[in-house]
């Protein structure tokens, strides 16, 4: 892959020349880093990972699915707008990958799509750990990126990962030079990030120490809120009081840690207990997704760690787990 | 904002249909007879709703090309509002979703139908096939388990299917003295064990209650049935209907994509999710 250079001093230039086209999507800071859209290169914040994931910007809190009017329904059509996403973590561009593969690969849905069309996904890469919750080195990550920018002290180094990031190469021709010379896999590794050591869990559905995680949880669904790939929803209608004749389809985010999400009619709950919730998370992120798709759905950030109001760490409890395998029967 | 017209490939969007016909079977649940023209395998099902209200899953009860019916129940939101719908009204659909009953692979071989409640709604998709294919069964069994003789379905059928096939229907109580349709008091698994029948070319397909299901797989593999003979209808809540939602995941398996139609021997160690 082609490598680039861009001087550290030229990137709020560059960042700010971008700017005259797209709308740039970065990670900013005020109470918590979160990504958003910026209006100042300066404002662009890469001390520490974003506490809330990307995935807001291509799957919605909240979408309208149509509107209708009586029986006649109309879909709402969106904006093309050239977005460039700036600032994304090799765990934040594998999540993107995850969801396309649902939304986009799976199903063809077409709210994804259009959100996830015009958007170019710049990179950047941890030299450290940026979050003591991290762990993506112990999952199976991949390239994915359209530009990646290595932090080398007082420059960029600045990896092509498409033809979309070698036309936004191209076009901002002014600011690169070559670097004659490319990325080692070496430097690809960040270091501290393989705390993860039992990644199949297949032999553990039965294990006692589930109960270390589910009997602190607060079923409040922050992780899967922070999850970058979490993807469930739940879709309602919504109609104007005024007129109960007009109103629309909206599709929200839910989480698989609440009770009400298997409840049926009559009042039957599949999953009522916590500790099954919290299960099925774990199983979902580690081994169903992999069932279906191929790959673990985990990417390792370590969100839902860091946001977990009772800070249950799962990777520790995998760990146990493991180590202690003999002893509980496993 | 801009608006583009309604266009196929959005997955979400429902189609307006008639209904054809709206039937009342008992005092919480219904018939509805709607002009969907769709190929579809038994046991499939449908997402059903009205606009400003929402949608459900509902399996299509009939064998047609030219109309769908659908067993309804009266127990939420969306299902309360269809049982306010008339002949000649507008519901909306999409489908139709899931994996159904794989009859073309069971060709000459008998069938054995369990429901129980509401879950005779998809087997009578399959007595329906059968029916517009009797050259391909052998016999037909069927042991239909209701709470009363108030709660018994498709009462229209019932008499052609008494003079046709082998049928058995139970209450579990029998709140008023009389029996209609030869029905016995009792549970659907008393009749299935007092039943002689073998699992000698002989396909069982089961729906109903948790419970019931438990106990009548129990005593299907006392009779000598194989994992491979029992096919399972699930039931579970569903949004999307397209296996991204989530809801209705057994284990790793999306009832909405997978299912709801599943053998036994593939769901067997999800039997308590």
């Amino acid at each position: 892959m082609q490598v680039l250079r861009l001087e550290k001093k030229r990137l709020l230039h560059f960042l700010d020349v971008v700017k005259k086209g797209f709308e740039i999507i970065a990670p900013v800071k005020s109470d918590l880093v979160r990504f958003s859209k910026i209006y100042h290169a300066e404002e662009i914040y890469l001390e520490k990972q974003s506490y809330f994931p990307v995935k807001e910007y291509f799957f919605r809190k909240e979408e309208t699915l149509f509107q209708f009017r009586g029986t006649s329904i109309t879909v709402p059509a969106y904006a093309a707008k050239k977005r460039m996403f700036f600032g994304l973590r090799r765990c934040d561009l594998n999540a993107i990958k995850n969801q396309d593969i649902v939304f986009i690969g799976d199903m063809g849905d077409p709210y994804y799509k259009a959100a996830r069309e015009n958007s170019y996904l710049l990179g950047y890469h941890c030299n450290t750990a940026p979050s003591p919750y991290c762990f993506c080195g112990s999952l199976d990550l991949v390239d994915f990126f359209d530009l990646m920018f290595f932090d080398k002290e007082d420059h960029f180094l600045v990896e092509v990962g498409s033809e979309r990031g070698k036309s936004l190469a191209e076009k901002y021709r002014e600011f690169f030079t070559d670097s004659q010379r490319l990325i080692t896999q070496n430097e690809k590794r960040i270091p501290g990030v393989h705390r993860l050591e039992n990644k199949d869990i297949s032999g553990f559905y039965d294990h006692q120490d589930w109960k270390k995680g589910a009997d602190i949880c607060l079923s409040c669904g922050a992780c899967t809120t922070l999850c970058p790939t979490c993807y469930c929803f739940e879709i309602h209608d919504e109609v104007k009081t005024a007129d109960p004749c007009k109103g629309e389809r909206r599709r929200e985010w839910s989480s698989c840690q609440l009770q009400e999400f298997t409840r049926v009619a009559g009042d039957h709950i599949f999953r009522k207990e916590r500790e099954d919730r919290f299960k099925h998370r774990i199983y979902h992120q580690l081994q169903y997704f992999k069932e279906k798709y191929g790959v673990q759905m985990c990417v390792g950030c370590g969100r839902c760690i860091e946001g977990c109001p009772t800070r249950i760490d799962f990777v520790r409890i995998l760990n146990e787990m493991k180590n202690g395998k003999t002893e509980n029967n496993g | 904002m801009a608006k583009q017209k309604t266009t196929v490939e959005n997955p979400y969007l429902p189609k307006p249909y008639k209904i054809l016909e709206f039937y009342r079977e008992t005092s919480d649940s219904f018939t509805v007879k709607a002009d969907m023209e769709i190929d579809h395998d038994p046991g499939q099902f449908v997402q059903v709703g009205l606009l400003g209200i929402g949608e459900c899953p509902i399996s299509i009860c009939s064998d047609s090309r030219e109309y769908i019916q659908l067993n309804i129940r009266e127990v939420g939101n969306v299902t309360i509002a269809l049982s306010k719908l008339e002949q000649g009204d507008t519901v909306f659909i999409r489908g139709p979703y899931g994996k159904g009953y794989p009859m073309r692979y069971l060709k000459g071989n008998s069938l054995l139908i369990i429901g129980g409640g509401c879950g005779v709604a998809p087997l009578k998709g399959i007595i329906d096939y059968a029916e517009n294919h009797r050259r391909d069964y052998k016999d037909l069994t069927l042991l239909l388990g209701y709470r009363s003789p108030d709660d018994i379905l498709f009462q229209r059928e019932l008499l052609e299917w008494k003079n046709r096939y082998n049928l058995q229907v139970t209450v579990d109580q029998n709140t008023h003295g009389k029996f209609c349709y030869g029905a016995k008091e009792g549970f659907v698994t008393d009749a299935l064990e007092s039943m002689d029948i073998s699992n000698n070319n002989q396909i069982a397909f089961v729906c109903g209650p948790p419970v019931m299901m438990k106990f009548v797989i129990r005593s299907l593999k006392d009779k000598g049935f194989n994992d491979d003979q029992i096919f399972l209808s699930t039931e579970r809540l569903m949004y999307c209907a397209l296996g991204v939602c989530c809801h209705c995941m057994i284990k790793g398996k999306f009832t909405c994509v997978d299912g709801p139609v599943f053998r036994y021997d593939e769901i067997k160690d999800l039997e308590n999710e």
